[in-house]
């Protein structure tokens, strides 16, 4: 599918990006070409390439100048299973590194009906503004209404002001509008870009709102095609035999199949084994909390789970999810063992605007620092916090999306609660400033090496390969098994440039190869999911770029100390941790089957190619 | 009489009703681009026949809203220039009649006829003639296509469950008077005192 064919693109792509500078107040639609468009694939492709564009020495991630690209991919809103998915992508202020957080839902297929395949946000709005998408109608509003207003508050509110209930609006919080560093954006009540900070950049623009309205045809090439493809794909979704199941739970399921393997984050992954997990399992959910389902735009698999909490005084706290990594966060890993406790904790990161993984794991943290007298009570603002006390980590929860007294440091993440307290810095599970995801990297190997090298810090979105080495890879050779997280680190980003959910792939083994039919359906133009996998390679190439120009060593492509110091405590991997020379061996290995030198750099072969040269370039 | 019962055979639309069960929905649309690709030749739900409202948190409910094919339809009433008329029990509009006023819009009681930028005439169900494409897509069978008559057959067996659930009836047991919930028959509680006991009695 290379260009030098004359290769044309004849659909799927709307060809168009929509500019918005808010310190000049206006916009302009920038028309790209199809080179573009066939080298960054969509979505997060896209968005890293205009990051790295946008480059400049000195520019902070909360500065200005930094953009945000908010960019559903090229299947996004395409009559194709889960094809509701949008990547924000920018330089993190948790990390100061390359960034992107995804979003289900339907804003981004809006974006795309609106006639945008991205849209670019730089600059910063004079007064507090939202900004108001309507097709070709691109306009700057006053939002001094909504300051301070919870998400759905937002949301309902704008809909009810722009007299349309049908608009799809993404806004942040009160914690993105305080610069909380891990503050999400929102859409549709439970919808989140929800990690790596994507609501403070909202924050720093000045901007609380994007609303959208689109109306537009989605361009596809080959339309036949494209309906028995995707006809095809639905029914043999729809008789999978887990697919009753997982619309019954959906990711929470996970907490058992976690449990069970011992994987799960305990008490700040302090251990891997949660006594009480079948206190908020799934089962715990669906026979008591479940009053509905929610799905994502043309998913069948509807893992939204809305559930309400109906005694106790929690009583009447409505909230879509948890799901897995939320119920573990919020869950086992701050020692909850009270189920309704875990949706209140959801329910109100949502609404204020926080990431529950972060913040979960930013809560447990400083509880293991309280209990272990590495922190005094004045330090936790004489709040005596112990594992398992919900009242107390409400109460953070608030403070730290109002950064008030402990909250404040909380509300800078990793690097900002060491900044305050180095002597926490042994317990703080992170990666380059992001912490750890709810999957223990102690046991096999391939978790570790994930974190370690993900370009956006310890997320397990970018590769989770923990359930298949531990299922079907324990005989695996090292090198297999580095070839397995290369292999997710490849094939998971292409979800995110197509603007599709990857869970259909993960949770029911639909086939991979039919995005690469769906694709040329769409678009005309003709590839193998080789192909796709080749610019999905050149990606991570690029973000490592950009990661490179911010800084970024050998040094910090390391799993959290934990890993490596404190073993496991019960469980079924009780007494294992990972050991330092084998991950050195192994991240030397894993330099070298991608192509880099031993310091972690791309070849300039690699950086020409991906297209991280210019005159920014490394 | 034969000639008669053969005028009275209806076809297959005019027996049959496009329903939804709102609780069931999960508010995911698919059933709207099945819709406007099967209708309209586009990707584009904003196009579609049936539309999902979703309203959240509180009340929480997505809800397909979709043409009912009224025996009386307000939308025929209020248009001025009688483009719509039933057809074998589907409401249709004429477009060449239609001069794109909106009136049925704003009339439907419902809110099931809807308005796009690229079309001059109201969008309507028209059940894609009798084989309702919506109903085949959607993934939690929140859409269902069933004969009119069975319309409220779910209501009259909830309520009667609901009616017989709150009842005890009554039986003797050896010339006692004895009370048992229907209740407690569904949990077992008949079958572990009494049928288990009937059993044994007859070994």
């Amino acid at each position: 599918m290379s260009n030098d064919d004359g290769v044309r693109i004849k659909g799927g792509y709307l060809g168009k990006i929509l500019h918005i500078d808010l310190s000049a107040g206006n916009s302009h639609v920038e028309e790209y070409d199809d080179d573009f468009a066939l080298k960054y694939i969509g979505g997060r492709g896209f968005g890293a390439k205009i990051v790295m564009d946008n480059l400049k020495e000195g520019v902070k991630p909360l500065d200005p100048e930094n953009v945000i690209v908010i960019a559903p991919g090229v299947l996004s809103g395409l009559y194709l299973p889960s094809s509701g998915k949008t990547s924000f992508v920018s330089i993190s202020p948790l990390t100061g590194i390359y960034a992107d957080s995804n979003m289900g839902g339907m804003f981004g297929v809006e974006i795309r009906q609106a006639g945008y395949d991205a849209l670019v946000i730089r600059g910063r709005a004079k007064e507090f503004s939202y900004i108001w998408i309507d097709d070709d109608v691109v306009e700057i509003r006053d939002a001094s209404k909504y300051k301070g207003k919870k998400s759905t508050e937002t949301e309902r509110e704008l809909k009810e002001d722009l007299r349309d209930e049908e608009i799809k609006v993404a806004t942040i919080g009160p914690a993105g509008e305080n610069l909380v560093k891990f503050a999400c954006v929102n859409s549709e009540w439970s919808r989140n870009a929800g990690r790596t900070g994507m609501g403070a950049i909202f924050g720093s623009k000045n901007i609380k709102a994007i609303a959208v309205r689109g109306t537009k045809d989605l361009p596809v090439y080959d339309m036949d095609k494209l309906v028995e493809l995707s006809d095809n794909a639905y029914s043999t979704l729809h008789d999978h035999p887990m697919m009753k199941f997982w619309q019954e739970e959906g990711l929470m399921s996970v907490i058992d199949y976690a449990n069970t393997l011992g994987i799960i984050p305990t008490r700040n992954f302090t251990d891997a084994h949660f006594e009480d997990a079948d206190k908020i399992n799934g089962e715990v959910m669906t026979s008591r909390h479940k009053i509905g389902d929610s799905a994502c735009y043309s998913c069948p698999m509807a893992c939204g789970n809305i559930c309400l909490v109906k005694s106790g005084k929690y009583a009447g706290t409505v909230t879509e999810g948890p799901e897995y990594e939320s119920a573990a966060m919020l869950g086992s890993n701050v020692g909850i063992n009270d189920f309704s406790a875990v949706l209140r904790g959801n329910y109100l990161c949502d609404e204020l605007g926080i990431d529950t993984i972060t913040s979960g794991s930013m809560i447990a943290t400083i509880i293991e620092g309280y209990e272990r007298g590495l922190l005094t009570l004045e330090d936790v603002d004489g709040i005596a916090l112990s594992w398992g006390d919900d009242s107390s980590i409400m109460q953070l929860l608030e403070k730290i999306a109002n950064r008030d007294g402990i909250g404040d440091v909380l509300a800078g993440g990793p690097y900002g609660l060491i900044g305050k307290f180095p002597q926490l810095e042994p317990i703080i599970s992170h990666v380059k400033g992001m912490d750890q995801s709810a999957y223990d990297a102690r046991v096999g190997v391939t978790m570790a090496l994930s974190y370690a090298t993900s370009d956006i810090g310890a997320h397990h979105a970018r590769a989770w390969p923990i359930a298949k080495e531990l299922e079907v890879g324990a005989d695996w050779t090292l090198e297999e098994k580095i070839d397995l997280v290369i292999y997710h680190q490849t094939v998971r980003p292409l979800f995110d440039m197509l603007g599709v959910c990857r869970l259909p792939w993960i949770e029911l083994g639909f086939d991979e190869n039919t995005y690469a039919d769906f694709y040329t359906a769409a678009t005309g133009v003709s590839v193998t999911l080789d192909d796709l996998l080749e610019k999905s390679r050149s990606l991570f190439n690029l973000t490592r770029a950009i990661n490179i120009r911010m800084g970024v060593t050998r040094a910090d492509d390391h799993p959290p100390e934990r890993t490596f110091n404190d073993p496991i405590k019960t469980g079924p991997h009780a007494g294992e941790h990972m050991d330092r020379e084998l991950f050195e061996h192994m991240l030397d290995i894993y330099y070298e089957r991608r192509g880099w030198d031993k310091a972690g750099r791309p070849s300039k072969e690699q950086l020409r190619e991906c297209g991280a040269l210019g005159p920014l370039g490394l | 009489m034969d000639k008669d019962r053969d005028q009275k055979q209806a076809p297959v639309s005019q027996t049959m009703a496009l329903t939804v069960v709102p609780e069931r929905c999960s508010g995911c649309r698919t059933c709207e681009i099945v819709c406007a690709i099967h209708n309209n030749k586009v990707n584009n739900p904003k196009k579609a026949r049936i539309r999902v409202l979703s309203l959240y948190p509180q009340p929480v409910i997505k809800m397909p809203i979709v043409c009912k094919q009224c025996k009386e339809p307000k939308c025929m009433e209020s248009c001025p220039t009688d483009a719509i008329y039933i057809e074998n029990g589907i409401v249709k509009i004429n477009n060449n009649e239609c001069m794109g006023c909106h009136a049925c819009v704003i009339s439907c009681p419902f809110g099931a006829i809807y308005v796009h930028a690229d079309l001059n005439e109201p969008i309507k169900c028209e059940l894609c003639g009798g084989d309702p494409q919506c109903v085949k897509a959607c993934p939690k069978n929140a859409l269902i296509y069933v004969p009119q008559h069975t319309l409220g057959q779910a209501n009259r067996l909830i309520d009667t469950l609901k009616y017989a659930h709150l009842n005890e009836m009554q039986y003797f047991e050896h010339g006692v008077e004895k009370k048992l919930s229907y209740a407690q028959i569904e949990t077992g509680g008949l079958r572990k005192d009494k049928i288990g006991q009937e059993h044994a009695d007859e070994q």
